[in-house]
């Protein structure tokens, strides 16, 4: 077993170790805590629609597929998950995104019999024709649930503007129709692909003793023959199939998410590219900007306006989401400043004042262990150092900032909206 | 881990929660006034107004960039109704000195920015200004029209608002759209002026070392008001059982109904006595061994959540959930039939056991969180003793199923709301 220790100067460290079955593993002790917190991981999301294991025929699967086994896999034949954590009483969740699906629990005592519950179900599946007919009626009402939710569907609309035919533009719950295709050999197929060791990871964060941790892991671990998985690939052209959408909810105020599409040459990004994307953001509108205090101003944006470098396998795109009486204008509003910075440069004082800022951010997210449990993952995912961030907040360059501005092509821009359905409801404020 | 709880001056009292696992220190100001119709929405815009500029930051882009340069310090503020009192939270956290690269009193620097916030705001000619309040009353305005676009929030306000319609407690926690358009300078001013005199107050540091001279401080500023009429919080009036039961039918278009019941307690205040109602509730309708989750979601596949929640000060017990038009009745039917089978201690004791363990185990892990912490001691200001998450915890293992039963049969259905599709929509 390969194991590193990473620490840093302000006194955090945790281990990364790889087991010989592939599985990744990130320990962070904090003795001073009274909780713990447990992520047991795959690489493995919505987005995940066509794949190959071991150089078999390329397979394409149901939408919301992944989401659907995420909700299946915590039954057993004698009974589910949630009724075993009950007996210890740690809490337990899941959640699937666009590229990994995640089981969780957190818990302040019998923090090992919760791991062994977590190891035990999530390595055995267990679907029949009639538990997934049973679910389809559950996940049908979420589904419903978020074509109600103006927050969901402005995002969704506007991902399914920017791309042509990468999967992320699919909802993670799939449809009503789709998950009506799913049965349980096609459940199997996909855990058989994605959930090897191999492609998995199990991140802790809490009062735990790590060496206890990883052999409990080590002696749990079903050994399986390692997979190869080879993605789909989605030709995806560099322009976006249309620039605007809207849709009418019952809402009162519109809200908007205005995005741009990133070019993309390899899948993944680098954390340093990332770090100068937050920053950049942070002084076209962050809360300290010049654009941000006028908009507030003339009224354009409330405390929801906020911004997202949303990146994952294959996809990048820089967000603006909010509230607003005048979408639109926002938007022009943005692009207009995007494009001074380019003129004029980087306000140095306030690079330096934001740089501060997201530097005192980044030591605040050592306060919770769930928030550096969600940090590790990210690690997993992307094979990065959890300390690097802070390194680079220190060391990144104005010049580097600004070099981000390659991020923002106005061709490549999408603002969706949702309009309330009774325009009258937004007057006179 | 220790909470000392010192008398600053009259009705103001300081809370210093020692805690050294964070790397921030946590500072709040927490004003308790009645909740009363007529000043719901000044005293709610308070917070708001307070940390957005100041006379010393009289521009809110200054402020923020201070904040930045403060390692983004957060100003926070809020307003909360709890039980019959309106809570007004104006808070600042900061990363300890420790940890900026260069050395720097940050905590000192952040506690003299939140004393200039609160005792020295941005006014004029004893008003505040156009500009910030008119800025403040428009997110106000918008934050209350967007409640309906989340339906879940949405249908459970309207229940309460349903349920105490001539009440105080059936206002909104910050007002309504109306009550925020008569705010003005002055009204707002005299809000300021009435809750530096008269709320009961409580300022709650978390960290691992107290602010040196922080509370000395808050005593010099409200030494020079008078305090007087300060608010008596020890008593909420609970909620009185309805002699019919009530039930309000919206339509919209939306692709799923809520339906959300609300049930008075006899069960209700903040003593030890109103503990049963929390894990009643738990058995209820809390986590995934709870008798409408496992019921009305695992075995009848009725709706994607179905669960229940209980404020203890007013004895109120809640269930909400959503449901596809057709299955309403069906739903409601349930979910009292789930009620009654815990009102006849038909619950099984792994439920009973579950619950009890779920609760522990939650409440022991407050302490890791500062905002929870400083939420917990905060929301509990009118308890009779100072109570730790871990001391509550300690006190459910008395609980008793009779306890349960009891508390179960004194729960009756109030009213109805029900949140129905007006027309089914096209699935996508």
């Amino acid at each position: 077993m390969e194991k590193i220790r990473y620490e840093n100067p302000i006194g955090e460290s945790y281990i990364k170790a790889v087991l010989p079955s592939g599985l990744s593993v990130y320990i962070m002790e904090k003795p001073r805590y009274s909780s713990a917190y447990a992520v047991f991981g795959t690489k493995y999301g919505s987005i995940d629609t066509m794949f190959s294991k071991n150089g078999e025929e390329m397979i394409t699967v149901p939408e919301g597929i992944a989401h659907f086994l995420e909700h299946k896999l915590f039954e057993s034949e004698d009974g589910d998950a949630f009724t075993r954590y009950a007996q210890t009483g740690g809490y337990a969740n899941a959640f699937t995104s666009f590229d990994r699906t995640c089981y969780l629990f957190s818990c302040s005592d019998r923090f090992y019999d919760n791991l062994e519950i977590l190891l035990d179900f999530v390595q055995h599946p267990y679907f029949t024709e009639e538990t997934v007919a049973k679910e389809q009626g559950i996940i049908g009402q979420e589904i419903r649930m978020y074509d109600d939710s103006p927050s969901w569907r402005v995002m969704f609309n506007m991902l399914d503007c920017m791309y042509h035919n990468h999967p992320v533009k699919i909802d993670i719950a799939g449809t009503v129709d789709s998950i009506a295709k799913i049965d349980a050999k096609l459940l199997y197929d996909c855990y058989d692909t994605f959930y090897n060791p191999s492609n998995m990871f199990i991140c802790v964060v809490g009062n735990v003793d790590s060496e206890k941790v990883l052999k409990q892991i080590e002696a749990s671990i079903i050994d399986k023959p390692p997979v190869t998985i080879e993605r789909g690939e989605f030709s995806e052209p560099q322009g976006v199939v249309s620039n605007y959408v809207e849709q009418s909810l019952e809402v009162a105020m519109p809200m908007f998410c205005y995005g741009y599409k990133q070019k993309i040459g390899s899948p993944n990004r680098r954390l340093k590219s990332k770090v100068c994307a937050s920053l950049l953001l942070e002084l076209i509108c962050g809360e300290a900007s010049p654009l941000y205090a006028r908009l507030i101003r003339e009224g354009l944006i409330n405390d929801e306006f906020g911004t997202e470098y949303f990146t994952g396998h294959g996809y990048a795109a820089v967000i603006f989401e909010g509230e607003s009486t005048n979408p639109k204008r926002v938007a022009e509003e943005i692009s207009k400043e995007i494009e001074r910075i380019r003129v004029e440069g980087i306000d140095k004082k306030l690079l330096s004042a934001v740089r501060c800022g997201m530097y005192g951010d980044a030591i605040r997210r050592f306060n919770s262990v769930e928030g550096l449990a969600m940090q590790l993952i990210e690690c997993a995912m992307t094979d990065s150092d959890l300390f690097e961030e802070l390194k680079l907040l220190r060391s990144v360059t104005a010049e580097d900032v600004y070099k981000r501005l390659d991020l923002f092509d106005a061709d490549n821009a999408v603002l969706s909206v949702i309009k309330p359905k009774t325009e009258e409801k937004t007057n006179g404020l | 881990m220790s909470v000392k709880l010192t008398s600053i001056s009259n009705g103001v009292d300081g809370m210093f929660i020692e805690n050294d696992r964070f790397n921030t220190t946590l500072i709040s100001f927490n004003f308790y006034l009645p909740f009363l119709k007529e000043s719901v929405a000044n005293n709610a815009l308070l917070p708001f107004v307070l940390t957005t500029c100041s006379e010393k930051y009289p521009d809110f882009s200054k402020l923020n960039y201070k904040l930045s340069k403060l390692y983004g310090a957060r100003l926070e503020a809020s307003c909360e109704k709890t039980g019959d009192f309106q809570l007004l939270k104006v808070s600042v956290s900061v990363i300890n000195d420790f940890f900026a690269i260069d050395p720097e009193n940050l905590v000192d620097e952040a506690c003299s920015l939140l004393l200039s916030l609160v005792f020295e705001p941005k006014v004029i000619n004893n008003a505040f200004c156009h500009e910030d309040l008119n800025r403040e009353k428009r997110k106000a305005i918008e934050h209350i029209r967007s409640e309906i676009s989340e339906k879940r929030i949405y249908a459970k306000n309207r229940l309460i608002e349903e349920m105490y319609k001539n009440d105080n407690y059936g206002v909104p926690k910050c007002g309504t759209e109306m009550d925020v358009n008569a705010i003005t300078g002055e009204s707002l001013y005299k809000a300021w002026v009435n809750m530096l005199k008269s709320a009961y107050t409580r300022v709650q540091v978390v960290s691992s070392v107290m602010p040196s001279g922080l509370f000395e401080q808050i005593r010099d500023k409200f030494s020079l008001l008078d305090r007087e009429n300060i608010t008596d919080c020890s008593k909420t009036l609970p909620t009185k059982p309805a002699s019919k039961v009530n039930t309000i039918t919206e339509k919209m278009e939306v692709a799923q109904g809520k339906l959300v019941m609300g049930f008075s307690s006899e069960v209700y205040g903040n003593s030890d006595s109103a503990i049963p109602l929390m894990v009643m509730t738990d058995i209820f309708g809390g986590g995934p061994y709870s008798r409408l989750f496992s019921n009305v979601r695992e075995k009848m596949s009725l709706c994607y959540y179905c669960s229940a929640s209980s404020v203890r000060a007013k004895g109120l017990l809640t269930v909400d959930s959503g449901v596809e038009a057709q299955n309403f009745e069906k739903a409601e039917k349930e979910i009292l039939n789930q009620l009654d089978i815990v009102k006849k201690g038909e619950f099984s004791d792994f439920e009973f056991e579950s619950s009890i363990k779920s609760l522990k185990d939650s409440l022991n892990t407050y302490n890791d969180s500062q905002a929870s912490i400083d939420a917990w001691y905060s929301l509990r200001a009118f308890d009779k003793d100072v109570l730790s998450p871990e001391a509550l915890a300690d006190k459910l293992d008395f609980i008793s199923r009779d306890d349960i039963v009891n508390t179960a049969k004194g729960v009756k259905l109030h009213t109805v709301y029900k949140l129905m599709p007006n027309k089914v929509q096209e699935r996508k």
